[in-house]
């Protein structure tokens, strides 16, 4: 082979096309095959596209249309401009329910990733009937959440549950779980995390999958320790795995409505009013429709910032 | 590749291009069609909700089936509507036309499309009722209730009542009498918090309204109420503040269980089964709800006088309302005529609903045979007033800012976890509803 023709071979793998050749023969396709293709391609995509058209597009635009009009939920309204914008930011409701998103996204992203990647690192090791405990560790996930809700409910609520007649036993005095508002949120956030960690441990099972073993042994072989491992290879080998966990779960935790609806409804006192309960009483509360897609077209826009950011890091990972 | 398979995937490929356009077409076309609602088809469609135990919507629907329109008039087809998001189901039935002739559904719903224009007015059937018997039939006051400007928005149709329960057994433990006003039941609350139990049983949490429903009734209970005659929000009066007071009195002194802003309905089922509610405020069913060894010694009270020897509570007259997307005005008046001619068994077969709004199915001796029903019917009902009082008694669309809004669960859970004066839980009160009327 020429040295022409291996530079040629370099620059086509690396471009990951065949070397020349190798593909059909006769050379490249008739121009009119190549258009049926794209006929036959257009094709398969137009059932797909015009299901997301109809069932995705027109609310999407039916709920911009909205926020610049004062509705109810039978009736468009008049156009009111950017007053729903306005009323929405400037309400101390809208800035408490603010609050308590991001922390319940905090906690919920970051609680569910440590929980999750512990609990990966731990099923890489051989421990008797891992299989099992992985399935078991996946029930929280695959309960439905109104289940998980009620259950929830069910240890916490009245002074006779299990969880307050344990804080008794233990000479905690009588704790009020859902009814103190600090409580609450603390409550909340831990259903959030613990009915997350499953998605967390299996992203992070399969990244720690791909990492190649050897680049361990060559570690321990250069005198590196399990601190040193776990921060200087294991979490930037999986970063990348890490930043798409972390855009999923803030969207998930950003978007949750029955975890905190069906646990507290909001309460007490609003304490637990996420943004995305405050829009849905709102418009099916209160009738405000208007607001209520304002609340929704912030939150929209909040997490296409925040998931433009991390997908950034993500380019930055793979760039390094 | 043989040619028969050659030709086959020119064929798949052509046909899949046909298949796809025409699916596209369809879903297009499915999305522009106005829909068969109400008002076409020729059937004239009632939406129910589960009022009752499983038997309420067989047996309805078995009475609605029954129905043989006289000729020219549609006949009439059964659809439960699930309480789950039932808002949404009405709101986007009717916006898309798409919704019943003929539904129940919330107590305020009415006035909200009423408001909207979707509602036909029940006036005209209520006229031919003074004739056939069924007007006079009606509880006293009832019918009133529904009206609005233009005319009457529903007609009522089972009611939703609060009212004081006790238990017997522990009241008898407690060495307590059944209360008759403010001042005994202050005394049988104390009397209860000695043996470890509460004597002011609520629920304010997630979907549990019960508890704002009570603290209106006590303003209600001492001539007070949210709305005046002109359907102004008025919260912030004398008599308001002294009930909230007397409320936040019962708070301080540990007669109301300190989580009861976060119990759900099922959760104060749980504390009334666990002998932990003495006394309490709950709807008509709560013994039936509660059910098991201890639905025996739940008994309905007498209604609380007041200091001033007033007395009161609010109430929800749940109605069936008729459309304008019907396919048939006479038909959905003819079919309510004939349901209301023949609902009696929902009441007598026990099927769970609320108490009937019939004078005559109060007087069957089946519903003679509950007690704490009819002592609901004669002691409760005459002085049960709706969301409009002290201003009024007849419902309007201002309502819809109280009901089971936000506003009033923050106003229940501000006062129920006592860390709020009387003041301003109802200055807060006033602005929220002012604040969701003006928007």
């Amino acid at each position: 082979m020429s040295a022409a023709s291996v530079g040629d071979g370099l620059r086509r793998a690396r471009r990951g096309m065949a070397p020349a050749g190798v593909g059909p023969r006769g050379g490249r396709r008739p121009r009119g095959r190549f258009g049926g293709r794209k006929a036959t391609l257009v094709a398969f995509a137009l059932p797909s596209l015009v299901l997301v058209v109809l069932l995705n597009l027109y609310p999407v635009i039916y709920a911009a249309f909205q926020t610049v009009h004062n509705g109810t939920l039978i009736s468009s309204g008049d156009f009111v401009g950017i007053r729903n914008f306005v009323d929405v930011l400037t309400a101390v409701s809208f800035w408490r329910a603010a609050g308590f998103t991001l922390v319940f996204t905090i906690v919920g992203v970051f609680g569910s990733w440590i929980v999750g990647l512990g609990l990966a690192m731990l099923l890489r090791t051989r421990i008797p009937a891992g299989g099992l405990f992985k399935v078991l560790l996946l029930l929280p996930w695959i309960v439905p959440v109104v289940v998980s809700a009620t259950s929830w409910n069910w240890l916490v609520a009245t002074p006779q549950s299990p969880f307050p007649v344990l804080a008794q036993a233990l000479g905690l005095g009588n704790v009020l779980f859902l009814a103190d508002p600090l409580l609450a949120q603390v409550t909340v956030c831990v259903f959030k995390v613990w009915i997350s960690f499953p998605f967390m441990m299996m992203m992070m099972s399969s990244a720690l999958a791909s990492v190649d073993t050897n680049v361990y042994e060559a570690a321990r072989v250069d005198g590196a320790n399990g601190r040193q491992i776990f921060f200087g290879i294991t979490l930037p080998l999986i970063s990348r795995s890490t930043y798409i966990s972390w855009i999923l779960m803030t969207i998930f935790c950003v978007n949750d409505f029955p975890t905190i609806f069906l646990l507290t409804g909001g309460g007490p006192v609003n304490a637990t009013t996420s943004l995305v309960v405050l829009s849905y009483r709102t418009a099916f509360a209160q009738y405000q429709t208007g607001p209520a897609a304002a609340i929704a077209a912030i939150m929209t826009v909040t997490l296409v910032i925040v998931s433009v950011v991390l997908y950034r890091q993500i380019r930055k990972v793979n760039i390094e | 590749m043989s040619t028969q398979s050659q030709q086959g995937l020119a064929f798949t490929r052509r046909g899949f291009l046909g298949l796809a356009g025409t699916a596209g077409a369809a879903s297009v076309l499915a999305a522009c069609t106005t829909g068969g609602g109400g008002g076409s088809g020729g059937t004239l469609k009632f939406w129910n909700m589960p009022w009752g135990n499983p038997e309420f919507n067989k047996l309805d629907k078995q009475i609605t089936l029954d129905y043989k329109p006289k000729s020219g008039l549609p006949k009439a087809s059964y659809q439960v509507v699930q309480w789950a998001n039932f808002t949404q189901t009405f709101s986007s039935a009717v916006a898309s036309k798409t919704g019943p002739a003929v539904s129940s559904g919330g107590g305020t719903q009415a006035f909200l499309f009423e408001s909207q224009g979707a509602i036909a007015y029940a006036d005209d059937l209520l006229d031919s009722w003074k004739k056939n018997g069924l007007y006079d039939d009606f509880l006293p006051g009832l019918i009133d209730t529904m009206k609005v400007d233009k005319g009457y928005a529903a007609v009522p149709y089972n009611l939703d009542m609060r009212v004081l329960w006790y238990n017997k057994s522990l009241l008898d433990q407690a060495g307590a009498t059944p209360p008759t006003d403010w001042q005994s039941f202050l005394d049988a609350c104390e009397a209860l918090k000695k043996i470890g139990v509460y004597g002011y049983g609520t629920a304010a949490g997630a979907g549990a309204y019960t508890g704002s429903h009570i603290l209106v009734s006590w303003m209600i209970g001492n001539g007070g109420g949210l709305f005046d005659e002109d359907h102004q929000p008025n919260c912030v009066t004398p008599e308001n503040i002294e009930a909230i007071n007397f409320v936040l009195e019962c708070v301080s002194k540990g007669y109301v269980d300190p989580a009861s802003g976060t119990y759900t309905s099922a959760n104060a089922q749980d504390q009334w089964k666990a002998k932990k509610f003495g006394m309490g405020f709950d709807t008509g069913g709560l013994a039936n709800n509660v059910g098991g060894d201890i639905k025996n010694d739940l008994l309905v009270g007498t209604p609380l006088k007041s200091p001033k020897g007033t007395q009161g509570m609010l109430f929800f007259p749940n109605n069936i309302m008729m459309y304008t997307n019907t396919p048939s005005q006479k038909g959905s008046e003819a079919f309510l005529t004939y349901y209301y001619q023949n609902m009696a068994p929902l009441w007598t077969k026990n099927t769970g609903i609320g108490l009937p709004p019939l004078k005559s199915i109060t007087e069957t001796k089946e519903f003679q045979a509950d007690a704490n029903n009819v002592k609901i019917i004669q002691e409760w009902q005459p002085i049960a007033r709706t969301w409009a009082a002290p201003g009024g008694n007849s419902l309007f669309l201002g309502v819809t800012a109280v009901d089971g809004t936000p506003i009033m669960d923050t106003f229940a859970q501000s006062v129920l976890g006592g860390k709020t004066d009387a003041k301003s839980a109802l200055q807060q009160l006033q602005d929220g509803i002012k604040s969701a009327l003006n928007k």
